[in-house]
């Protein structure tokens, strides 16, 4: 082993800052890539990186790390161990492949991003080492469910959500290309490594870990908690980005920043990861509830990131705290009732046992969600299945890009109005489902402002036919695509007769 | 509405990877089609289309000269992904843990003279600038590749140069431990780049292809001009030198070094077929880019030679002169189809 360690010769690697001699310095980081908020060259060359690791120690650590993942997958592959997995939990991953796999891979690019156009040479190459390791997630969360493809078609959708207009997918779409595809250097630190890589990740990856390791899913378990160990490293960009913010005179600037992002993290976690968590893990695997992973990776963390910073905590942080009893409950109510429109078959997890622990975990449960669930069942169990399926569509909002779920919000007692928030801006009218989904456009319209949602591209006529059938189709999803209920509807009826009702059905 | 579930039938890949007669391999799975937002209507990403960034990309990716019908036919020859390039790379550095550890054990630094130390603090010790500038520029081809292969492939180069400025780094240090400081003064270092004449044409060379935005010309100026040329002098001409002078170890590294440069090559040469066979004008476009800018990579390759002249010991053979570089890089270019 080369007997210098590495922090004898580390430096040299980061001082690699000079002054633009032949070319402007707004020539090579231009705006729209790295809106360095006129804070002066020198400053950013103050950037000191936390986290320290040479290309020879990520190279050999790396190699180990996949070698261990992926013999783990070839092994899991050659049993039968997919086939014996809880169909609720087959639906949580099928949606978290589609959701993630190709954002990972998209994060390489923002990566790259901030590795071209960060303003200092530390920065730089800490970004290198973020854009292989994302090109790293993109590449093994779609490999392993590659491996699945004969096993479960719906794996097909890892590769295949971001080339659609599926409605989450736009989501996940709209929500990741404003947090780092389409996002300049500086902005991206504070919100993709700062705010997301430091927290919702968290919640993602250890939370559906702890869920694995239990549920049995070595497979998917071992896949996440070593991608954890990448995130770790890298996400450490935010902290010395927002220390120059800050030390510059750009706090405002910086909370704006992050407010923003953490809201917009906050809405598509709460459907992707609220849901696995709270329905479609088997009841008796469930190490904790959405809010109690909330509250340990979201809340504790960020008050003491907040904190340590001298940040103030986002000005929704009430709102924020109050959606956490509902707003994963009204989107999966609407995801089941709307599940051809989703590639995973929604686990309505609605057993009586599952019932009394979401009354638990969330009390009042039973007198809000709970009566919308006794007539979705009631229509199950008297063979109505039609009437649990939708003939139109939801308003989705136009900053989330989620179903407005404000008259949820209002019987759950925390909005006055079950109508939706809207903006009329030149000459457009734009639907909000809430607040500070609302705040978000208006802090800078121009970015949203020319984007279309689903509904208005329905309403527009862009969809054809303009009828459920139609919008399935441009949503991407082939009848034998579309969502169904992950459990044939056996949770409608305890005591086993599901199966004799349901050939009547 | 009612739902008639009924089951697909498995496939060999991914539907949008089209009909395959044969199970991909490993690297198609985790590459092709991954570039959905190329060409995507009405704009590459999910915000306003007018949004500065998606403007950006319409500009210099999708509105760049340099287009095929479809980029995803385009195959790196060494058909690395993550996995493999981890790999491949695990295993090129333990071979250069191995050349270090073979001279520290012989302490072969002791064998070196002051005055070699004073030519790398000059001709070597700033050259991590030019690196890294070669670094941001893979990056950003990166991210304007129209397909997951060039983009990985431009990613993985990226890795590379910080590799071999971390060598650099190591290497300055080592020996600036056998008595010359000077070597790891990031403050000489620097000026050295600034403002020693022989070091301005690269420096000015790589400022100007950090502003080179249009995609095709990124590739064209970094992967078919500025790097090969470069690296004719920063990898073999150094590692003369160095052997000329002594320096068993620091030839060694940059010949270790010169693998990723001749990768780099082959993905390179791999592009410009698969571009030139996917358009008429493409040859064209790539010849002008070269064209426009040889000259300038050839004065920077002039400046770093005169550099290395002034080391205690010359080569024999001698160093290459202009001609010969120019040579060399049109033998590159050839051997792409192109050039005169």
């Amino acid at each position: 082993m080369p007997k210098l360690n590495r922090s004898e010769w580390y430096d040299l690697t980061r001082d690699m800052n000079w002054t633009f001699r032949y070319v402007e310095e707004e020539q090579v980081f231009p705006e729209a890539l790295s809106n360095g908020r006129g804070i002066p060259a020198e400053e950013w060359w103050r950037w000191d990186e936390p986290y320290k690791i040479s290309y020879r120690e990520y190279v050999h650590n790396q190699s180990e790390k996949d070698e261990s993942a992926y013999s783990i997958n070839a092994a899991i592959g050659r049993s039968n161990h997919f086939e014996n997995l809880d169909a609720g939990w087959k639906s949580g991953i099928v949606a978290h492949y589609g959701a993630i796999a190709i954002p990972e891979y998209l994060a390489s690019i923002g990566e790259s991003r901030m590795g071209r156009f960060g303003r200092a040479a530390a920065w730089r190459n800490m970004a290198t080492y973020g854009t292989l390791d994302e090109m790293r997630h993109g590449q093994i969360q779609t490999y392993f469910p590659h491996t699945l493809l004969d096993k479960e078609a719906r794996m097909d959708w890892a590769h295949k959500a971001f080339h659609t207009n599926e409605w989450g997918a736009i989501a996940a779409r709209s929500l990741f290309d404003d947090m780092f595809t389409a996002n300049d250097a500086v902005s991206m630190a504070l919100q993709l490594t700062f705010t997301f890589e430091t927290g919702f990740t968290n919640l993602q990856f250890l939370g559906m870990a702890a869920d694995a390791m239990k549920v049995g899913d070595v497979d998917f378990g071992a896949l996440i908690s070593s991608i954890q160990t990448d995130e770790a490293r890298h996400a450490q960009q935010g902290e010395p980005t927002l220390r120059i913010l800050l030390a510059n005179g750009q706090k405002e600037e910086a909370q704006r920043l992050i407010d923003h992002m953490f809201w917009r993290a906050w809405h598509l976690f709460a459907l992707l990861t609220g849901l696995s968590m709270d329905y479609y893990t088997p009841l008796e695997h469930r190490s904790h509830s959405f809010k109690e992973f909330m509250n340990e990776f979201i809340v504790k963390q960020f008050m003491e990131q907040f904190r340590d910073f001298g940040m103030d905590l986002p000005w929704y942080w009430e709102q924020f705290l109050e959606e956490m009893d509902w707003y994963h409950h009204a989107l999966h109510l609407g995801v089941w009732f709307w599940r051809p429109t989703v590639w995973w078959n929604p686990d309505a997890g609605m057993s009586v046992e599952e019932r009394d622990w979401l009354e638990e975990k969330y009390p009042g449960w039973n007198d809000t969600f709970g009566k919308w669930w006794d007539v979705i069942t009631e229509n199950v169990r008297s063979g109505n299945v039609d009437r649990t399926l939708p003939e139109t569509f939801p308003m989705v909002c136009n900053m989330c890009h989620i179903p407005v779920c404000t008259p949820a919000g209002h019987v759950t007692g925390h909005f006055a109005s079950p109508a939706p928030l809207l903006v009329d801006y030149e000459g457009r009218r734009y639907t909000f489902c809430s607040e500070p989904c609302k705040w978000v456009f208006e802090s800078d319209p121009k970015r949203f402002a020319g984007h279309k949602s689903l509904i208005d591209r329905f309403l527009g006529g862009e969809v054809q036919p303009p009828t459920v059938e139609g919008a399935l189709r441009y949503m991407g999803l082939s009848p034998a695509e579309c969502g169904t209920d992950a459990d044939d509807y056996a949770w409608a009826f305890p005591g086993g007769a599901a199966g004799e009702i349901r050939r009547a059905v | 509405m009612s739902i008639t579930p009924r089951a697909r039938r498995a496939t060999k890949t991914w539907s949008k990877s089209g009909q395959v007669r044969r199970k991909p391999s490993p690297y198609e799975i985790t590459g092709s089609q991954f570039h959905y937002h190329f060409r995507r209507e009405p704009a590459p990403f999910e915000l306003s289309p007018d949004t500065p960034i998606n403007e950006w990309y319409l500009k210099h990716r999708e509105g760049s000269p340099l287009q095929i019908e479809d980029w995803e036919t385009f195959r790196d020859p060494d058909k690395l992904n993550y996995r493999s390039y981890v790999s491949l790379q695990h295993q090129r550095e333990t071979v250069m843990d191995g050349i270090v550890d073979e001279y520290e054990r012989r302490d072969h630094d002791a064998t070196l003279g002051a005055d070699w130390a004073a030519t790398l603090t000059v001709a070597f010790a700033p050259a991590r600038f030019a690196i890294h500038a070669l670094q941001m520029a893979a990056l950003y081809l990166g991210q304007v590749g129209p397909s997951a292969f060039i983009t990985n492939a431009a990613h993985f180069q990226a890795g590379d140069e910080m590799r071999r400025i971390q060598w650099l780094a190591y290497r300055c240090k080592s020996l600036s431990l056998a008595g010359t400081p000077e070597l790891v003064s990031s403050t000489l270092a620097r000026n050295t780049w600034e403002n020693d004449e022989r070091w301005q044409p690269a420096r000015k060379l790589l400022e100007e292809l950090l502003i080179a935005y249009d995609w095709g010309e990124a590739f064209a100026a970094l992967n078919l001009t500025v790097k090969p040329v470069l690296d004719i002098v920063l990898n073999e001409e150094l590692a003369l030198v160095a052997e000329a002078n002594g320096d068993g170890l620091l030839a060694s590294m940059q010949r270790e070094h010169a693998h990723d440069s001749e990768r780099s090559q082959r993905w390179s040469k791999a592009l410009v077929a698969t571009a030139v066979a996917g358009a008429d004008g493409n040859r064209d476009h790539l010849q002008k880019w070269v064209d426009q800018w040889s000259s300038a990579a050839y004065d920077a390759a002039d400046g770093l030679r005169s550099l290395l002249a002034d080391a205690p010991v010359a080569p024999q053979p001698a160093l290459l002169g202009r001609s010969d570089i120019v040579g060399r890089h049109e033998a590159f270019l050839a051997s792409c189809e192109l050039g005169r």
